[in-house]
């Protein structure tokens, strides 16, 4: 390419874009966080029908800098532990895949901190390390409770790894390549990916949650259970970490929804403006972050044995029929992805109805064997 | 001067090695299994190696390589599992005191 | 620009060898199971260097992600009473030594046999003809892998699984 995109002499570009999204990801981390942080409280408060922060700043706008200013201040308390280092290092291992995540997410044509052709991949893995890091976290507690809440967390964030890759391999069959610029490619316009493959989406969402530890699969880090998991022998800045590691893979989630599923950066005026894409493609991801935190404030949550039943029992069996189906349609159908998308849309159809009957069915269950053993 | 071949050979031999005193030198049976780990990866790294200097005419070493991921994640899982339930007869994981078939 | 290569390579090297020793040789086996992701990071990048992302993607997702946690819950199972146990076999060190040096030795000179550059074909990644390899040649022994990985997870719950009489 002789002339690169915005005009720019390519052997500048290659650096200079690597610097921008890396730029673009820490201020979406560390914003992000500030923002989410700000928005979880105001939105949950104002779906439980009350106020929320409103005294620091106007619309308590300012509440998040006033915690992290608490948080910076607190007395660093280090019981006496199994082993220092490993309680050290456990917060920088959980943070660290989730902020080499935003090399690969597509800002905007162009804008995107490096095209590797195994992007898709290259995240997975990433999300699959964050399971070490909690692991040592649990351990290196010396602390009973912090041991099984770190055990169980980690056998959640594996046993949801598996329908979310079953998803995002189905989504890959249908566009055929890995790169997340590709896939944010092959959606022009209206057609996004959504509209193909809309149980993928479902599905990926409901491991996503799952993966990130939030509502209703937060079990392990939840206030009322287990005196906190597996963080509760961390306090101040070690605890913030956690946490920003978690509002930061959130938002990496939310990326990738966007990117697979919505289209990355495509929105109106993208073509003339490229930059626009940035824009279009931050409304998307927060929109999905707002989703999470509607989630949250809305169900219950599950307790360790339902959320793994949901796991092996429902979302392995669903994922794995839709990839089988959509595998076997589009080796039927090769030129055109219609056949998938109703395959798609008549098995999420079918997924949502069983639902009540299916529960219906294991709430009778339930009421017979009490009504004997009480009997 | 880019790094020869037999760099990449050379550090899988010694990678090889260390496990192999790994497993024939500890007493924990953890340890050990750690050990066959080391070896499997120094395996996959001359594979990986040969399979990418010689790319133009074959790719069989890395696909050798994904079976070779395939069969150590099964390997630990069950050895594992031997040594938990070996751990719920006798509180010990020492090989050296795992012996009641010997003699 | 090919010393960053050179100097990416030594790097990795120490890693792996460092941690592989560290591996063998530490006090406690919760040191010795995160040096082994460590071993593990610094082998996927030596996968990198040779120009094969794919496989070195799969190497950090199933080995740091999924064995070395097998291997942490092995390990945070099977608590032993630290008890001062030497860490070798009483008799068998020294033979070990004297089987496992000398060996070592002769097989990492004869390697610098092999003069070529690393990586010096294929330059594309290996992504598609490894995919075309596994799917195409390679289907059967893929089948095969995927009933010995089903055989293992049964054989592993029924051996955990605790007799309830």
């Amino acid at each position: 390419m002789p002339v690169g995109p915005f005009g720019i002499d390519p052997t500048i570009w290659a650096p200079l874009r690597l610097v921008i999204a890396v730029l673009l990801g820490v201020a979406l981390v560390f914003n992000g966080a500030l923002a989410q942080i700000y928005l979880e409280r105001k939105i949950q408060a104002i779906i439980q029908d009350r106020l929320g922060p409103i005294h620091t700043g106007p619309w308590g706008l300012l509440q998040t800098f006033a915690d992290a200013i608490k948080l910076l201040g607190k007395e660093d308390i280090r019981a006496r532990l199994t082993d220092k280092w490993f309680f050290l290092a456990a917060p920088s291992i959980v943070f660290s895949p989730m902020l080499a995540s935003y090399v690969v997410i597509p800002f905007a044509p162009d804008i995107v901190g490096a095209d590797l052709s195994v992007g898709l991949l290259y995240l997975t893995t990433l999300g699959s390390m964050t399971v070490l890091g909690i692991v040592i976290a649990g351990w290196a507690s010396n602390n009973k409770y912090s041991l099984i809440g770190g055990l169980r967390s980690a056998g959640q964030l594996i046993s949801y790894e598996v329908p979310q890759i079953l998803s995002l391999v189905t989504v890959v069959l249908v566009v055929g390549t890995l790169s997340m610029v590709g896939i944010a490619e092959s959606q022009p316009g209206w057609q996004m990916n959504f509209l193909i493959l809309p149980l993928a989406f479902v599905t990926y969402f409901i491991a996503g949650l799952a993966e990130t530890n939030r509502n209703p699969f937060d079990l392990p880090e939840a206030e009322s259970e287990l005196v906190a998991g597996f963080l509760t022998e961390y306090s101040g800045m070690r605890w913030a970490i956690f946490f920003l590691a978690e509002y930061g893979e959130v938002t990496v989630v939310s990326a990738i929804v966007t990117t697979l599923w919505f289209g990355a950066w495509h929105g109106p005026f993208v073509e003339v403006f490229p930059l626009l894409g940035v824009l279009w493609f931050t409304l998307k991801t927060y929109f999905f972050v707002l989703v999470f935190m509607w989630i949250r404030a809305t169900l219950p949550r599950l307790r360790i044995d339902q959320l793994m039943s949901l796991c092996w029992k429902v979302l392995i069996p669903l994922t794995l029929a839709n990839l089988t189906i959509t595998a076997v349609l589009l080796l039927a159908f090769p030129t055109t992805v219609v056949p998938v998308a109703i395959a798609n849309w008549i098995l999420l159809a079918l997924f949502v109805l069983a639902l009540p009957y299916f529960q219906r069915r294991r709430l009778v269950a339930l009421r017979e064997r009490l009504r004997t053993a009480a009997a | 001067m880019a790094v020869p071949l037999g760099a990449f050979i050379a550090v899988s031999a010694v990678l090889f090695f260390i496990g192999t005193a790994g497993v024939l030198v500890r007493r924990n049976a953890v340890v050990i299994l750690m050990s066959v780990e080391l070896m499997l990866n120094a395996t996959n790294l001359a594979l990986v190696a040969f399979s990418r200097r010689f790319a133009s005419i074959d790719e069989r070493g890395s696909v050798f390589v994904v079976f070779i991921f395939v069969v150590a994640a099964a390997e630990v899982a069950v050895g594992l599992a031997i040594i938990l339930s070996a751990y719920r007869n006798r509180p010990t994981v020492d090989v050296d005191e795992i012996r009641q078939m010997k003699g | 620009m090919d010393i960053f290569g050179a100097a990416f390579f030594a790097l990795l090297t120490i890693g792996t060898i460092g941690a592989g020793v560290g591996v063998v040789l530490a006090n406690r086996i919760t040191t010795s199971a995160l040096l082994m992701a460590f071993t593990f990071l610094n082998v996927a990048g030596m996968f990198v260097l040779l120009g094969a992302e794919t496989v070195a993607m799969f190497q950090v997702l199933i080995y740091v992600g999924a064995i070395t946690v097998l291997i942490l819950y092995g390990v945070m199972f099977t608590p032993q009473s630290p008890r001062p146990y030497g860490l070798f076999f009483q008799t068998q060190k020294y033979w070990a030594a004297l089987f496992v040096v000398p060996i070592a030795i002769f097989v990492a000179v004869v390697a610098f046999e092999f003069r070529d550059s690393a990586a010096a074909g294929g330059s594309g990644g290996d992504l598609v003809p490894l995919a075309t390899s596994i799917f195409g040649d390679f289907a059967f022994p893929f089948e095969v892998a995927s009933v010995l990985l089903l055989a293992a997870m049964v054989g592993a719950i029924v051996l955990v699984k605790r007799d309830e009489e």
